[in-house]
């Protein structure tokens, strides 16, 4: 039995399917390898109408052109992957911003997805967008803390999987990949934090909303609930930096460090805000070449055991970020894929990157 | 109950390249190799130019490194890559 669907609406370029069923759907979707292996909402057209609407765009705009594979992404193509992430109209903003942050050509997105090195890209929210939907910083955060941060972060690998073929095995050439690559979205605690925001640490104005990109390794959670210095609290994330450098990669990047209340608590006490801890973090994450013997590599140190690196190319490009629920000396360091190779970008949210500004009326 | 739904591909017409000629031999042909400048390139690809001299008779072997082995080759490169009879690009690590 046949009842009438709604027409397509004239600007979309898609194909369509009618199918019997939402479950008839969710098979249709695995059968084509269109998912991540979980249920999907079905993209219907009303509901991806109700996105483009939400962000006043055209099915038709360029969001952004990858630069290697010179693939374009249409608002339509990246909000039909949207909705299958689960995503609201109110959460597209966001799922915009990221995707025009990705296709930057300093993030090189066509290396970080195909890469053996299986990183995944960690979106991070700052501004009033994060109260808007609903996000949450606190319990869980690098876990399923909330809704919008789920189905953004998942949004993002639905549309790399389906619009740029980023599936496992085919761009995407991962040895291991790791969990981030599901969903990896965080909000960060403002209003727990009297550090100015992440974005605003990055150029962004104060009133405008962001996102942060990084192509991000799995985060490593560090613990010190035993002393209240900040010397000693940050010595236990410099010791992670350095031994990801050691075991994962020399090489200096965009370093993301997730700090939550109970750390920050003494970092306020002390009086050390976002400059002072990247600056000793930039001075401690270093290790020497020579120490890739103590961890099996010492076939390619060479003759520059004596050559010293730093985490960090300079204290800015550290991403301090504070999250995280109220109890427990925990923390994460968030290492970059791969030195930088693809840079941290961001972007505020409901502007275009891109655009030139206005010429100069007569 | 039906429902209509959206395909999420790309569905972009993939633009299909015509194949370069294809050599019948390689002697006296110049063959480059681009390589990804990885650690293990250096003995992989010295490998293969010892190949090709010895048992194909290559006349010139030209190895050119990408500065980023994440990025595609340098347009230097691809324009260098003009003037020779075959092209190896490969990981090699």
């Amino acid at each position: 039995m046949n009842s009438v669907v709604n027409a397509i609406p004239d600007a979309f370029k898609s194909q369509y399917f009618d199918l019997e069923d939402v479950a008839d759907a969710q098979e249709f979707y695995h059968s084509r390898g269109w998912t991540d292996g979980f249920p999907i909402v079905p993209p219907t057209p009303e509901a991806v109408q109700a996105c483009l609407d939400w962000v006043l765009m055209p099915a038709n705009e360029i969001i952004g052109i990858e630069p290697v594979r010179e693939r374009a992404i249409t608002a339509e193509k990246l909000a039909i992957n949207a909705v299958m992430a689960g995503c609201l109209p109110a959460h597209f903003p966001v799922v915009v911003a990221a995707m025009m942050a990705m296709l930057k050509e300093e993030f090189l997105l066509h290396g970080t997805t195909a890469s053996t090195g299986g990183c995944a890209i960690l979106v991070i929210l700052n501004g009033s967008i994060r109260k808007e939907i609903g996000s949450r910083s606190d319990f869980n955060v690098l876990g399923s803390s909330d809704r919008a941060t789920s189905v953004i972060g998942r949004a993002i690998r639905l549309a790399l999987i389906n619009i740029l073929q980023v599936s496992p095995g085919a761009i995407d050439r991962s040895t291991l990949g790791h969990p981030g690559k599901i969903s990896y979205c965080i909000a960060e605690d403002e209003e727990g934090s009297d550090w100015p925001s992440l974005a605003e640490s990055r150029d962004i104005p104060k009133d405008a909303s962001a996102v942060t990109v990084l192509a991000a390794c799995a985060p490593r959670q560090i613990m010190n609930e035993w002393t209240s210095k900040p010397e000693e609290i940050l010595d236990t994330y410099a010791a992670e930096m350095r031994a990801n450098m050691r075991n994962y990669s020399i090489w200096s990047g965009n370093y993301a460090v997730v700090m939550a209340p109970q750390h920050r608590e003494h970092m306020r006490a002390a009086g050390w805000g976002r400059k002072e801890i990247a600056n000793y973090l930039f001075e401690k994450a270093r290790v020497k070449r020579s120490e890739w013997s103590t961890v099996g590599k010492g076939s390619v140190i060479r003759d520059k055991g004596d050559t010293e690196y730093c985490a960090l190319p300079s204290p800015d490009d550290l991403l301090l970020i504070a999250a995280g629920g109220p109890a427990g000396g925990f923390g994460a360091i968030i290492p970059p894929w791969l030195g930088t190779k693809s840079r941290a970008v961001t972007a505020a949210i409901g502007a275009c990157i891109d655009c030139e500004p206005p010429s100069q009326s007569k | 109950m039906t429902i209509r739904v959206l395909n999420p591909t790309s569905e972009a017409a993939v633009d299909t390249m015509e194949p370069a000629q294809r050599l019948t031999s390689l002697e006296g042909k110049t063959v480059g190799l681009i390589s990804n400048g990885k650690e293990g390139t250096a003995g992989f690809f010295a490998h293969v130019d010892r190949l090709l001299r010895e048992r194909y008779q290559v006349a010139k072997v030209v190895l050119r490194t990408k500065s980023n082995y994440s990025a595609p080759a340098e347009d230097e490169i691809i324009d260098e890559a003009r003037n020779w009879d075959l092209v190896i690009s490969g990981l090699g690590d």
